[in-house]
């Protein structure tokens, strides 16, 4: 009788974990949301040609759930049925996700990895039990494990908005930067392809360089005080939106809106917003939609053909987002 | 870690002395607790420590045994000088504390807690085998049937003083000292205690035994001392001497010096406690007061007298409202407060001055003034906010009425003596203006000045009309400062005195096992 | 000057120095940063610089002071960052417009009724800490611990784990104004910054005038004995949670409004900053000893000196180990201080009963 009861209450529960999962993958596409309650008896089709685990940094980031809400739209739209996690960067967690989608039989991983070395254990320990992985967003240090490694452009992406950013800045002035979180390789890219833009400017002057650890509550605070300590600054470029909207907010704060120009990087809704209203100057996109639906696209041609046609490492383009064409934006895409 | 690293003693021999304190002075805070005690403790024999509490047997103790560092004064074991800076010093020269308040660990098996510390090992890991093989011999000359791998926790107190004991001959003890070793023993535990003490006396050790059970002490003892007031008074051989002799030294001074006058009017009854029961907080399912009956009137000073363990603290704390009361009822001037809380007491006139002031009665971390205050506070609003000026007033005239000496409300509570604390907590009570005043053991460990002191508070405090309730096990306290005594024993009034027509003797026999009753459980008891 | 010399008087006073040195030592160390950061950077001591510093001070001075009743019960409560981002979702979503799905309506709440709403969940928030904490007997840093995740959790639930951007509302729907709290001024001087004002005045009130404060400090310093000096602990200890989560709700509204964005990330680790400036403040973790002054000072001495920091250029990990030591050096001045108290006071103690003497060890017994 309790033993009973508790199926019930565990079969409720699954069942309200699965129209979560629904509805979020509906929030992240352009479908209607009405079809996003279907999207359930989809997944549960037996025609389905077998699961894909989708595995990504935490949700909480609009990008990295946008990436995951992408790939499990476009698996399910080819028939797989699909499980999406999160890692919250814990390579520990990641390794268990992967031993959970291995048990679980996946025909293929999606992985927006939690660390270029600490992922390479479990990306190994998915391909051993036969199972391709295709990585997203982040490379590894390793190359020949993984199916295909799609990563967003991110030195060019930087480099796009660097010279918006110095056209902006008519080639000279003050400018602070606001760098990611430093232990985070893309920080350093990014940081590295806007300085190699701006150098060539002699007149532009890197008067303070701080992280904001990707946050924007930490970015709003660090640009109050350094507008403080340096009043002529004409223009701040961060690592990431987040940390962008937060220098847009203090620069807000301190009545200097039109005067300090503030660029970003990601392409977020929130920037977009922002580029729309005249605060931010740019953002570059990262078509992390555009990645996630080619990685799908390529996991199903191996599970169904057993062969990958594209090269391991590829590289998409970033876009960049400005005035002139923030009205074609979709979430993490362009209209053409 | 144990005696083998000393000189095995074929040197010491049954009668020679092995445990010298020269000179041994300690101060706490304000409180000398000893002063300038000389004592000795001979090979294979047992040396009996008398006195009444805060005497100072529990500091000599805690000093032989490393436990605490002597303000002035010198230890010698075996001959050689020592200075513990530890217990576990001590016990590496053969000098063993079995505590008053056991020291096991609940959770850990009977086997575990004998060898906790240097556990046996074989290959890095602990040699469960032998350690067990070890436990059960113990025990077996401990002829305790107990099973060494139930946890210590589910043993009976006397068992868990077992535990002590066969932990302290596996140290290979050769001073034992046994701080109140019987005080949670039945009868026949008692006498398997004293087949131990025995044997480990005629195998050469040295044996301090402390107990608040006169005649059990005297029966086991072959040297005899007494310490009062923090210094050695008296001492003898256990054969020279007699129980009349040790309460004699005991209690000392010419009692009237101590005492006031008492003999207020006697008024209408204002606290009536009907059938109460309280469960033992300590082992709930235990009661600790068995469907106690007692009134006080309006000016009598009350005193419940009792041994250790004979529920006067579970008695005052639940008419306190500290513990439940399981069953009966209390009355405040025909109020019944039994399921009141502990303001709602205080708000009616009953209040209690607790048995441990550090514990219970004061804030260490808040000033003479505001500690005093504390549960009157409410008494000086003005709309909602504190009136400083009628506190300060209020303060002031308490500390001049309880003699509390201090340099100020703001001095920490801390630089009191603990005469001067114990007045403090008094008068924190007495701002409340009671009704009914509850005081447990209110002249523990202070200064004989201030017990004078606090005695003669509680007759004028009488003579306002208040009701006095208080728990002593000090003889003289109990028939010099009350105008009834309450014997104790095992929860339940045993008997009543008046204290002017009895003597120290009949109330000590009262309160004891051997000639009290043992009341059925079924029964109602003994009620005076 | 002074015709008549007294040399006994000297050590006493050199004496009285030393523990208002120590006394004053946050005081101290806030003044040491102020005169290194502004010999440094000469922008440091403008008035708008501490203006600024002051409004990112706040942030933390209000949760201190929270913190501060909580540890003064010897309590600790690590929830107060999830709160703040708890409150700032709650906030956008009444701004965003409330959907109730049942009734097909989007609701508009005025912006004081947002403010409300939003104390309001903190404030419960923190109920919930102390009732676990008083009626489940949880133990505080394991009670708070959970609703640290917990609270967390709720807010990315809400939000689904997006960010509320563009929280000024809109005219036509009349619930503009929200900025204000983070942008506005009064007098001058930023809201933020008088709300700051007006929560340590309060509090101080609270547990200087009130016999509520008696009661906390009692409660702290020994609960057996307050409680049976009739104070209702359990009723101190749930109000003191409850207060603290209020303070983390306002300072989830202070940042969503200055960054007119709530996300549901905000305030982590910010139960960390908040317990340091109570530490640095003189609070004992112990409960029953530490003062509202010594909670801001403490706020102030770790804001300005990460702002100094930041302005003066110091690599991102230098300041992370010069914060870290800070807490340490400033929890080890409070020890030498406390130990210094204690010998005091035991030599006064001793000096009282020195003229006692020992019983005469030839004293006639009584007669048996």
């Amino acid at each position: 009788m309790s033993r009973s009861t508790t199926a019930r209450m565990a079969a409720l529960l699954t069942a309200g974990v699965l129209a979560l999962a629904a509805c979020s993958s509906g929030g992240g596409t352009d479908k209607p949301a009405a079809d996003s309650t279907t999207a359930a008896a989809t997944t549960a089709a037996p025609e389905a040609g077998g699961l894909i685990a989708v595995i990504t940094p935490s949700h909480d980031n609009p990008f990295f759930k946008a990436e995951a809400d992408a790939a499990v739209a476009k698996a399910e739209e080819l028939g797989y049925k699909t499980t999406s996690a999160s890692h919250d960067d814990d390579p520990n967690k990641q390794s268990e996700l992967i031993d959970s989608a291995i048990t679980a039989g996946a025909k293929a991983i999606i992985l927006d990895n939690a660390g270029a070395d600490a992922s390479i254990g479990p990306v190994q320990k998915a391909v051993d039990a036969g199972i391709p992985v295709f990585l997203i967003d982040r490379e590894i240090n390793q190359t020949g494990l993984a199916t295909a490694q799609i990563v967003a452009n991110n030195s060019q992406g930087a480099a796009l908005v660097a010279e918006e950013f110095v056209k902006a800045m008519a080639s000279a002035g003050n400018y602070v930067e606001l760098t990611g979180k430093e232990s985070d390789t893309n920080a350093g890219v990014r940081s590295q392809a806007y300085a190699s833009v701006i150098s060539q400017y002699p007149d532009l002057k890197l008067v303070a360089q701080e992280t904001a650890n990707w946050d924007q509550q930490e970015a709003f605070t660090k640009t109050e005080t350094i507008l403080q300590s340096n009043p002529g600054v004409k223009g701040i470029i961060a690592g990431n939106d987040t940390m962008a909207l937060g220098a847009v907010a203090a620069v807000e704060a301190a009545g200097l809106t039109g005067k300090v120009i503030v660029a970003g990087f990601d392409g977020s809704p929130d920037a977009v917003a922002a580029i729309k209203a005249g605060t931010l100057l740019a953002t570059g996109l990262q078509p992390a939609v555009q990645i996630a639906q080619l990685a799908v696209e390529q996991a199903d041609e191996v599970i169904t053909k057993g062969k990958a046609s594209q090269e391991e490492k590829q590289s998409i383009d970033c876009v960049l987002i400005n005035k002139d064409n923030a009205d074609k934006y979709t979430l993490f895409g362009l209209t053409e | 870690m144990t005696a083998a690293t000393t000189s095995q003693a074929p040197v010491w021999t049954a009668g020679d002395v092995v445990l010298v304190a020269e000179d041994v002075s300690k101060v706490y805070g304000g409180t000398h607790a000893l002063r300038g005690v000389d004592f000795s403790a001979r090979a294979g024999a047992v040396t009996a420590v008398f006195g009444e509490n805060g005497a100072g047997k529990s500091t000599l103790m805690k000093i032989l045994a490393g436990v605490e560092r002597p303000t002035t004064g010198s230890l010698h074991v075996f001959g050689e000088e020592v200075a513990f800076a530890s217990p576990v010093e001590a016990v590496e020269r053969g000098v063993v504390i079995i505590h008053q308040e056991l020291n096991l660990c609940p959770n850990l098996s009977v086997t575990d807690n004998v060898f906790l510390g240097r556990e046996l090992r074989r290959r890095g890991a602990v040699d469960e085998g032998a350690e067990r093989t070890a436990a059960i011999a113990l025990l077996e000359r401990l002829e305790e049937r107990i099973d060494p791998s139930a946890p210590v926790g589910d043993l009976r107190l006397g068992q868990q003083q077992v535990v002590e004991i066969a932990r302290a001959i596996s140290l290979e003890a050769r001073v034992l000292i046994m701080d109140e070793p019987t005080s949670a023993l039945s009868n026949a535990e008692v006498e398997v205690l004293f087949r131990v003490i025995r044997e480990l006396t005629s195998a050469g050790v040295a044996i301090v035994y402390i107990s608040h059970h006169l005649e059990e002490a005297l029966e086991i003892a072959d040297d005899v001392v007494v310490l009062r007031d923090g210094a050695l008074v008296a001492e003898a051989k256990a054969a020279d001497v007699d129980l009349a002799w040790v309460v004699a030294n005991m209690v000392g001074r010419n009692p009237d010096d101590l005492y006031p006058e008492l003999g207020a009017e006697k008024g209408e009854v204002l606290l009536e406690v009907r059938g109460v029961s309280v469960a033992d907080p300590a082992n709930p399912g235990r009661l600790a007061v068995a469907d106690l009956d007692l009134t006080v009137h309006a000016g009598e000073i009350v005193c419940l007298y009792g041994l250790m363990g004979a529920g006067r603290t579970e008695l005052l704390e639940a008419l306190a409202g500290r513990l439940p009361v399981s069953a009966g009822a209390v009355l405040v001037d025909g109020e019944d407060l039994t399921t009141a809380t502990i303001g709602q007491r205080i708000d009616r006139g009953l209040a209690l001055v607790p048995e441990d002031r550090q514990r219970d009665g004061l804030v260490q971390t808040m000033t003479v003034g505001d500690n005093m205050s504390l549960a009157s506070i409410r008494s000086y609003l003005r709309g909602a906010f504190v009136s400083n000026p009628a506190e300060a007033k209020a303060v002031k005239r308490t500390i001049s009425d309880v003699t509390v000496k201090t340099s100020g409300p703001g001095a920490p509570i801390g630089s009191l003596s603990g005469g001067n604390q114990q007045k403090v907590v008094i008068g924190k009570i007495l701002l409340t203006e009671p009704r009914v005043l509850l005081l447990d053991e209110p002249t523990r460990g202070i200064d004989v000045g201030a017990k004078a002191d606090i005695f003669t508070l509680m007759a004028a405090q009488a003579r306002a009309g208040l009701a006095v309730l208080f728990a002593t096990s000090e003889l003289g306290e109990a028939l010099n400062a009350s105008d009834r005594v309450l014997v104790l024993h095992r929860g339940r009034v045993v008997r009543e005195f008046d204290p002017r027509t009895t003597s120290k003797e009949d109330l000590m026999a009262a309160s004891d096992d051997a000639a009290s009753p043992e009341p059925a459980d079924d029964t109602d008891g003994a009620s005076a | 000057m002074n015709p008549v010399p007294q040399p006994a008087e000297r050590p006493a006073w050199s004496l009285r120095l030393g523990d208002a040195l120590l006394e004053l030592r946050a005081f101290i160390a806030l003044a040491v940063i102020v005169v290194i950061f502004a010999s440094l950077s000469d922008t440091f001591l403008t008035g708008s610089n501490m203006i600024t510093m002051t409004r990112h001070v706040a942030v933390n001075a209000i949760l201190a002071l929270g913190m501060l009743l909580v540890i003064l019960t010897g309590g600790i409560d690590l929830s107060v960052g999830s709160i703040v981002g708890l409150s700032g979702i709650v906030a956008g979503v009444l701004l965003q417009g409330w959907e109730i799905p049942s009734f097909n309506v989007i609701l508009y709440p005025q912006v004081w009724a947002v403010v409300v709403v939003s104390l309001v969940v903190g404030t419960v928030v923190g109920a919930i800490n102390g009732v676990l904490i008083t009626r489940f007997k949880v133990a505080p840093f394991i009670a708070t611990l959970g609703m640290l995740y917990v609270a967390r959790g709720t807010a990315l639930l809400i939000s689904n784990g997006a960010t509320f951007p563009r929280l000024g509302g809109a005219p036509e729907l009349g619930n503009t104004g929200f900025r204000w709290l983070g942008t506005g001024r009064v007098i001058g001087v930023p809201v933020s910054i008088w709300i700051m004002v007006v929560f340590a005045v309060a509090i101080w009130v609270l547990i200087r005038k009130m016999p509520f404060g008696r009661w906390l400090y009692a409660t702290g310093g020994n609960e057996r004995a307050a409680s049976l000096s009739g104070v209702p602990v359990r009723t101190v200890t749930l109000r003191v949670y409850m207060i603290s989560g209020l303070c983390a709700a306002m300072v989830g509204l202070i940042i969503a409004s200055e960054l007119t964005s709530a996300a549901p990330q905000t305030g982590e680790t910010f139960e960390l900053n908040a317990i340091a400036a109570v530490v640095i403040g003189g609070a004992s973790l112990a409960g029953g000893r530490g003062t509202v002054r010594g909670a801001l000072v403490g706020a102030f001495v770790i804001g300005f000196l990460s702002d100094g920091l930041v302005m003066v250029g110091v690599s991102t990990f230098w300041q992370v180990v010069i914060k870290g030591a800070v807490i340490v050096l400033a929890v080890m001045l409070d020890q030498g201080q406390q130990r210094l108290k204690r010998s005091r006071a035991a030599a006064a103690a001793a000096a009282t009963v020195r003229h006692d003497g020992p019983p005469s060890r030839t004293s006639t017994p009584v007669a048996a």
